[in-house]
């Protein structure tokens, strides 16, 4: 528990899945998960959103980044990849479904520097969202109301869990005020680099920036506009600002770091083209896709939560493995 | 031997240099006190470019040597020349890399793991080509390696710690295969990434034939298997089915945002980017340094290890020492390969603004005559010829080198009067 007079463990890692499965802390997170993913369900419903179930094999996925891959499997001899985020399907599902969200599984195998981070785990979850015609501003304004409603309903329905895992519910009074600061990608470099922190202008913000600016907040905060190249190809590019991406980042307070990702998505078929080759892709393994495009995909915008990046920052425990009941962390081969 | 053979190139040579070393640097020494010298004869090859032609020129006044005179308190001879480089972000013995050869038949078995053994002996960066994973597989059953992985392996294995490095290329359909992810996060090249000794290289072309992808020789039955990888044609008779890769499709803004999208995704492996010698190639290199690239490969129109239309041998692509002009000086690290395999040819190409140079069909040469040392005995006459070429000059380090050194038949006199220097002089 991240108490200031019981620091944690450096990297602690998980014990043996039996022991993991009927330690206290999993039940607990566990109770934590059930009555977010229940107030998710809910505010989504409420909101108008249809819930659908993702896919989990496809011939391509995200193509991801940070040094994170797809695991291949056998498809009757096509060589088919298991969903590192449902993205493509969420933009293609638009047709169809205009306001649309899943509870989806992700497996991303991360590379095993990242076991350390606390944050990184190859098997969680995403609530991941998407509104077709929708701005950037619209997809932040139901992550933010997601996530103060989530945990608004934790904090009523099971403050005794919270309370005996340590987590002062004091630390939610901004956050349940719903307004959250936005500071842009340049500002966030910006700020690092003042601190002595050697932020690059052209990538991600990296974890160890992450956290200082997640810890130096009180309530979480949106970061905008990251460079092109740092993300995706299907986050729009700004029109009026080239190599600037209409998307964002919901970062909690604390130093728990990203809990959201989002942007306003590319859908101008051309475009997408472009963008993949971009980023390296080889646009003939996303046929599908780009037929899709071709017919016309609608404009949008949405974003994915990690479940367990949000378990982790309602119960306020060490490490993600914590709030996963089957954790697998990056390098390590578990059950 | 392997029947291998490379007609157009000084094969002879270079095979008698895998076979003797630095011994093949001079005359053979039997002849010492009976042979007389004069320009031209065997010893001076037909010039076939540009950079041939060009001769080295060393000044008479040597400012540079005089300061290595007074730091060593005596004469400099030319084992003072200091060729420890950093060649794309790898320590480096001596201004020289092993390039690509991908997937062709003559690269792909043992050839490749012999030139990993020795180039990993030498300390001395090496790339491993493209398509070998998509052709090749990346992880076999257990008892058996793919061939990308038997490469790594066996360079690591051999080479000094804190030197040279792996450069892992990726083309389309690499990428495709996800190339860079697979070998970045391998446990068992864990070390190399590690250690700062693992690069990638974006390849946009290459010397043999710009402007079009890798191309193989397969059998019907590989053309088969292929098929939903490459485009396979069957235009070579019953010599064959032409395999063909797509050379990839680049702008200005895709270059640009490969290169971020590497350096973010791969943060402790180096950048490398290869250009084929393309009539922009000084803007293409330009372009590549400001968006990070660790290293900038120009391959001059001469040949390589693939398979080759004849109209390209003959007549596309700009020759070495033209692509060095337009890209002028280099504002990052530039290596150029192209027919290197000598000291003159490559000491030029430094002065001409490479960092180093690579050597792709000589290296091949080296290891098929002798698979144990044929390289590395290949590179130490190389090494020693460098020496003696740059003390020459009066330089004392490959950097020191430049364009001043060189000489274009038929241009101006261009030569830089070297201003006075106060250093033990009365200036």
């Amino acid at each position: 528990m991240p108490t200031t007079d019981h620091p944690a463990p450096a990297a602690p890692t998980p014990p043996p899945l039996g022991e993991h499965l009927v330690a206290p802390t999993t039940r607990a997170a566990m109770a934590v998960q059930q009555e977010a993913l229940y107030a998710a369900r809910r505010y989504l419903r409420g909101q108008g959103f249809t819930e659908l179930l993702p896919p989990l094999v496809g011939p391509v996925t995200d193509p991801g980044g940070r040094g994170a891959k797809a695991l291949d499997v056998d498809y009757y001899g096509h060589p088919y990849k298991l969903m590192t985020s449902a993205i493509l399907y969420k933009q293609a599902s638009l047709r169809g479904f205009p306001k649309l969200f899943y509870i989806a599984p992700n497996v991303r195998v991360e590379p095993p520097e990242t076991a350390g981070t606390g944050r990184h785990l190859v098997e969680f979850h995403q609530i991941d969202v998407e509104i077709a015609d929708a701005t950037r501003d619209d997809a932040m304004d139901v992550a933010a109301g997601l996530l103060t409603e989530v945990t608004r309903h934790v904090l009523d329905t099971v403050p005794d869990v919270l309370a005996d895992l340590g987590r002062d519910p004091l630390a939610f009074t901004e956050l349940l005020t719903g307004k959250f600061d936005v500071c842009t990608h340049a500002e966030a470099v910006d700020r690092l680099r003042g601190g002595g922190h050697p932020q690059s202008a052209d990538a991600e913000i990296d974890w160890v920036g992450e956290e200082t600016l997640s810890r130096e907040a009180d309530r979480p905060f949106f970061v905008t506009d990251y460079p092109k190249g740092s993300r995706g190809f299907y986050d729009r590019e700004d029109p009026e600002r080239p190599g600037t991406l209409r998307n964002f980042d919901l970062i909690a307070h604390g130093g728990y770091g990203e809990l959201v990702s989002g942007s306003e998505r590319e859908s101008h078929y051309a475009t997408i083209v472009t963008r993949m080759r971009e980023s390296g892709e080889n646009p003939a393994k996303y046929d599908w896709y780009l037929k899709a495009a071709r017919e016309g995909i609608p404009a949008s915008a949405g974003f994915g939560m990690g479940v367990q990046r949000l378990v982790r920052f309602l119960t306020g425990l060490d490490a993600l493995w914590q709030v996963s009941a089957y954790p697998k962390l990056p390098g390590v081969v578990a059950p | 031997m392997t029947g291998v053979h490379a007609p157009g190139f000084p094969e002879a040579a270079v095979r008698a240099r895998a076979r003797h070393g630095t011994a093949e640097v001079f005359p053979a020494a039997d002849g010492y006190g009976q042979r007389l010298f004069g320009a031209g004869g065997e010893d001076v090859p037909e010039p076939t470019d540009d950079l041939d032609a060009a001769r080295l020129v060393p000044p008479v006044f040597m400012p540079q040597r005089l300061e290595k005179l007074i730091d060593l308190a005596r004469e400099p001879i030319h084992d003072d020349v200091e060729l420890t480089t950093t060649i794309g972000g790898f320590r480096s013995p001596l201004p020289v890399y092993v390039s690509a050869f991908g997937s062709t038949r003559i690269a792909a078995g043992d050839a490749g793991l012999a030139t990993s053994r020795q180039a990993g002996r030498l300390g001395i960066p090496m790339v491993i080509g493209e398509n070998l994973v998509p052709v090749g597989g990346y992880r076999r059953a257990a008892g058996s390696e793919s061939p990308i992985l038997a490469r790594l392996r066996a360079y690591a294995a051999e080479c000094p710690p804190q030197l040279g490095g792996v450069v892992v290329q990726q083309s389309t359909e690499d990428a495709d295969s996800e190339v860079w992810n697979l070998v970045y996060s391998d446990p068992s090249v864990r070390e190399l990434v590690e250690s700062g000794r693992l690069a990638f290289e974006l390849k946009t072309g290459q010397g043999a034939k710009p402007g079009l992808g890798g191309m193989t020789v397969v059998d019907a039955a590989d053309a088969a298997r292929l098929a939903d990888r490459f485009a396979v044609r069957d235009v070579l008779g019953d010599g064959g089915w032409l395999r063909c890769a797509t050379p990839g499709t680049f702008t200005e803004e895709i270059l640009r945002q490969q290169v971020r999208f590497m350096r973010n995704n791969f943060p402790r492996a180096r950048v490398w980017v290869k250009f084929h010698p393309g009539r922009d190639v000084g803007h293409a290199a330009a372009t590549a340094w400001q968006a990070g690239a660790d290293a900038v490969t120009v391959d001059g129109a001469q040949g390589g290890t693939g398979w080759a239309p004849r109209a390209f041998l003959g007549q596309v692509g700009l020759p070495l020492g033209e692509c060095l002009r337009r890209i002028g000086t280099p504002t990052g690290c530039l290596l150029a390969s192209g027919r290197i395999w000598e000291g003159g040819r490559a000491v030029k190409a430094l002065a001409a603004g490479a960092t180093a140079v690579g050597l792709g069909r000589a290296a091949l040469l080296a290891v098929d005559t002798d698979a144990e040392h044929g390289l590395v005995r290949l590179v130490e006459a190389l090494a020693l010829e460098a020496r003696l070429l740059v003390s020459a000059l009066g330089r004392y380090t490959a950097a020191a080198l430049t364009p001043d050194d060189l000489w274009w038949p038929g241009s101006p006199a261009t030569t830089a009067v070297p201003t006075l220097d106060t250093i033990g002089g009365r200036a």
